[in-house]
């Protein structure tokens, strides 16, 4: 498997992973609020991390498409001009 | 822990809004923001015409619409019952206003200004088609106001009571309250956050009644612990039937009446009003 | 921007007389709205036109809100429509994609600073939303999945589908060369890639559509959940707005598309074929929001609540009804306007612009009606109806808003080509 689908791979569940924990651990626990702890997030800026779940789990496809070839393919590239 | 409720006799209550006006002095509310506001109902077609007053403060719901869509959590509901806005948190998008069915939460619009004299130029509507004037002689105020007990006003009065009238600009209401340590209590009325009714959480803190419960002039007012059955609230929910405003939206309010009847569908207000900033 | 003596495709890099007064005259209005804005944020709210609900009879939420809604939802159907272009491989709606791509990123960006202008506290209010925001706030679904979610995947999908031009742009001598191999980022014209970049984004866009649905399902859930304000509770809210975003989305784009085929001269790519398409697709989509409409009606007229009954009156023969009326009857001309050239199968490309900006006015008109009349007829308390009128500190910061946009929209025709350059980049094999 190329670095690249692999690190592309790894962005997305990373993000997924992060936005799940995020929403349903980290952030303030949905129901009703009885208390005032439930209006708080349970770990600082968990909203922050939720965002930047989602938005790993789009930038995942950025990496697979933009990052350079991986070492199988480098011989080849160099050939073609680049302008 | 202690449960605070607040239990309000409409046989008793004569609509003198007294109570009105207590919390407004306690909490230096500003111009047409009523925390605690008493409705004075009409029902029927003339000559058969019934007139009612109903008080109506936050009702503190257990099951708060407000706290629940609080997008930051300013607004957040205390294990003792109370549901407070922290004013350093709230980002001031309304959400707990529009969501509450009660109509009891107060936006502050600008920030309060001192008295205001004339020839100071505003800029204020109150009306449709009004703009920025500025005073004459005969100014009326129109913005929104406290009396600035540093101000010239303060002197005089304070000479007419003898020093004993408490200060305008009650210390207590800028502090921190709670084992969360968060200001509840509505400060200085900072413009962009939203306020309500507190149930006078400065006061209770101190063991005492909110401002409305200890002014009314025929105890129709009454707030303690409803998990104490000796308790007053507790006494007088165990003797009389009472029933809470809008039951079926679940909101679970922790004011509960006794006596009078909830406001049908042709219940009106005696007159429009007109209280607006 | 230099250019030697070639000329740039669709546009790029040329500014004529009449795109510079208009670039002046917006950023006059931008300029405005600035200042209005200012205004507020030194005043406070009181110089907009909302006030309490309740004892004060006004609006919370006025014009900002309503145009959050209308600018999320046209951003809505910008996205949707690149998507299905691409999930569906309709290769003749193609030159459309990166404008309705851009029409997305920048009415988000524009629905984030109405938000933003709506806030009491907008400074605090952005560092406190990532700080503390609540999952169980309908408003958190719309800050994190819409503003910062569907924001940034759109983005992704206009920078990836951009790539192929940009490597193109970058072979020519331009000032903004720089600009144009960043974006490229080393992009090579070849089977693997292509191949890769068509895998790459089927499933983007088949991820963003899921994404958009819930963003936008979670902005009518902000009303839709709402017990407390009659006329907005209702299990309708959520699906209307995504109908009513493809609304306003598709005849908005429509507009964009015939003011660019103007602009540029791109008639063959953006030909009738095109907009055909775009005018039976919005046909649909206003026959079902009208259906939305109807099913709300009859349901309000044959039974309702006191106080949604109140609600529903004011908006149907009260103060409201001009608004109704008006909007109603633009989506129902709209519609005709298209119906008739679907069954004749006579498309005039005047007809179908005219008929996506009535249904924009209309969903305009229809956002305020959603937003306004619970709040100030909708009180299940007796207070009194109230009255809402906006200020021009409100109309003022929503026309800046409005020509933010456009201004954004322009600079990005005049640097980017709007549309697929049809020559292959060299490198390629």
């Amino acid at each position: 498997m190329k670095t690249r689908t692999l690190l592309a791979v790894l962005t997305l569940i990373a993000g997924i992973g992060l936005a799940a924990v995020s929403y349903l651990f980290l952030a303030a626990p949905l129901g009703r609020p009885t208390a005032e702890s439930l209006s708080n997030p349970r770990f600082p800026f968990a909203a922050a991390l939720f965002v930047v779940g989602i938005v790993a789990v789009f930038a995942s496809a950025v990496v697979y498409e933009v990052l350079p070839d991986g070492r199988e393919q480098r011989a080849p590239a160099r050939q073609a001009p680049s302008r | 822990m202690a449960k605070f409720g607040m239990v309000i006799d409409l046989d008793r209550c004569m609509g003198c809004r007294a109570c009105m006006e207590a919390c407004k002095v306690e909490n230096n509310t500003t111009q047409a923001v009523f925390w605690m506001y008493v409705f004075r109902f009409e029902e029927g077609e003339y000559p058969n015409v019934n007139i009612s007053f109903m008080p109506r403060p936050c009702q503190h719901c257990d099951n708060p619409p407000c706290a629940k869509v609080c997008p930051v959590g300013a607004r957040y509901k205390r294990e003792d019952g109370l549901v407070a806005t922290d004013l350093d948190r709230c980002i001031g998008c309304r959400y707990c206003q529009v969501a509450c069915p009660y109509g009891v939460n107060y936006f502050n619009w600008t920030s309060p200004k001192a008295t205001v004299k004339a020839g100071d130029t505003l800029l204020s509507v109150s009306a449709p088609g009004a703009s920025g004037l500025r005073l004459g002689a005969s100014y009326v105020p129109k913005l929104p106001q406290y009396l600035d007990w540093s101000g010239p006003a303060a002197e005089a009065v304070g000479k007419v009571t003898g020093g004993v009238v408490p200060p305008y600009k009650n210390p207590d209401l800028v502090k921190s309250y709670g084992p969360e340590r968060r200001r509840i209590a509505g400060g200085e009325h900072p413009k962009g956050v939203i306020e309500k009714c507190t149930f006078c959480v400065h006061r209770v803190e101190k063991g005492m009644d909110p401002a409305c419960v200890a002014n009314c002039p025929v105890s129709a007012l009454h707030f303690g612990d409803t998990e104490d059955p000796q308790s007053e609230v507790s006494r007088l929910l165990r003797q009389r039937q009472a029933w809470q405003l809008l039951e079926e939206n679940n909101t679970k309010p922790r004011v509960f009446y006794l006596g009078g009847k909830p406001p049908g569908t042709e219940t009106r207000q005696i007159e429009a009003v007109k209280a607006r900033v | 921007m230099s250019v030697r003596a070639e000329r740039l495709p669709h546009g790029v890099g040329r500014l004529s007389a009449a795109a510079s007064f208009l670039v002046f005259a917006l950023l006059a209005l931008v300029a405005l709205g600035i200042y209005a804005y200012s205004r507020q944020f030194v005043e406070g709210e009181i110089v907009t036109g909302m006030r309490d609900i309740g004892t004060m009879g006004g609006a919370a939420w006025g014009l900002y809100i309503a145009f959050v809604v209308y600018f999320v939802g046209v951003s809505f159907a910008g996205i949707t429509i690149a998507a299905v272009v691409r999930l569906l491989d309709l290769e003749f709606l193609r030159p459309i994609s990166r404008m309705a791509e851009l029409l997305t990123v920048i009415t988000l960006l524009l629905g984030a600073f109405s938000v933003l202008a709506d806030l009491g506290q907008p400074l605090r209010g952005i560092i406190n939303l990532f700080r503390y925001g609540r999952p169980m706030s309908p408003f958190f679904g719309t800050f994190s999945l819409v503003m910062s979610g569907y924001l940034f995947a759109s983005l992704v999908y206009l920078y990836l589908s951009g790539r192929r031009d940009a490597a193109l742009m970058a072979q020519r001598q331009t000032s903004l060369r720089w600009f144009y191999r960043l974006w490229a980022a080393g992009y090579r014209h070849t089977a693997e890639e292509q191949a890769r970049h068509h895998r790459t984004s089927f499933w983007l866009a088949l991820s963003i559509l899921p994404l958009l649905v819930t963003a936008h399902s979670t902005l009518g859930f902000v009303f839709g959940l709402q017990t407390g304000r009659p006329g907005w509770y209702s299990a309708l809210q959520a699906p209307g707005f995504v109908v009513l975003a493809g609304v306003s989305g598709t005849g908005l784009l429509i507009v964009v598309a015939a003011l660019l085929r103007q602009t540029t001269g791109a008639r063959d790519q953006l030909g009738m074929a095109v907009f055909r398409w775009l005018g039976n697709f919005l046909m649909v989509l206003t026959a079902a929001y009208l259906y939305f409409i109807v099913v709300e009606w009859l349901t309000s007229a044959y039974a309702a609540h006191t106080s949604e009954a109140r609600v529903s009156a004011s908006i149907m023969s009260g103060t409201y009804a001009p608004v109704f009326w008006a909007s109603v009857g633009l989506l129902v001309l709209s519609f005709g306007v298209l119906f008739v050239q679907f069954v004749t199968r006579r498309h005039s490309l005047a007809l179908i612009v005219l008929a996506g900006v009535l249904v924009n006015l209309a969903a305009i008109g229809k956002r305020f009606l959603i937003v306004v009349p619970s709040q100030t007829h909708g009180t299940l308390l007796p207070y009194g109806p109230g009255y809402y009128s906006p200020t021009w500190v409100e109309y003022s910061v929503i026309v800046g808003l409005v020509s933010l946009g456009t201004l954004l929209f322009i600079l990005f025709v005049k640097v980017f080509p709007i549309i697929e350059v049809k020559e292959q980049p060299q490198g390629g094999r």
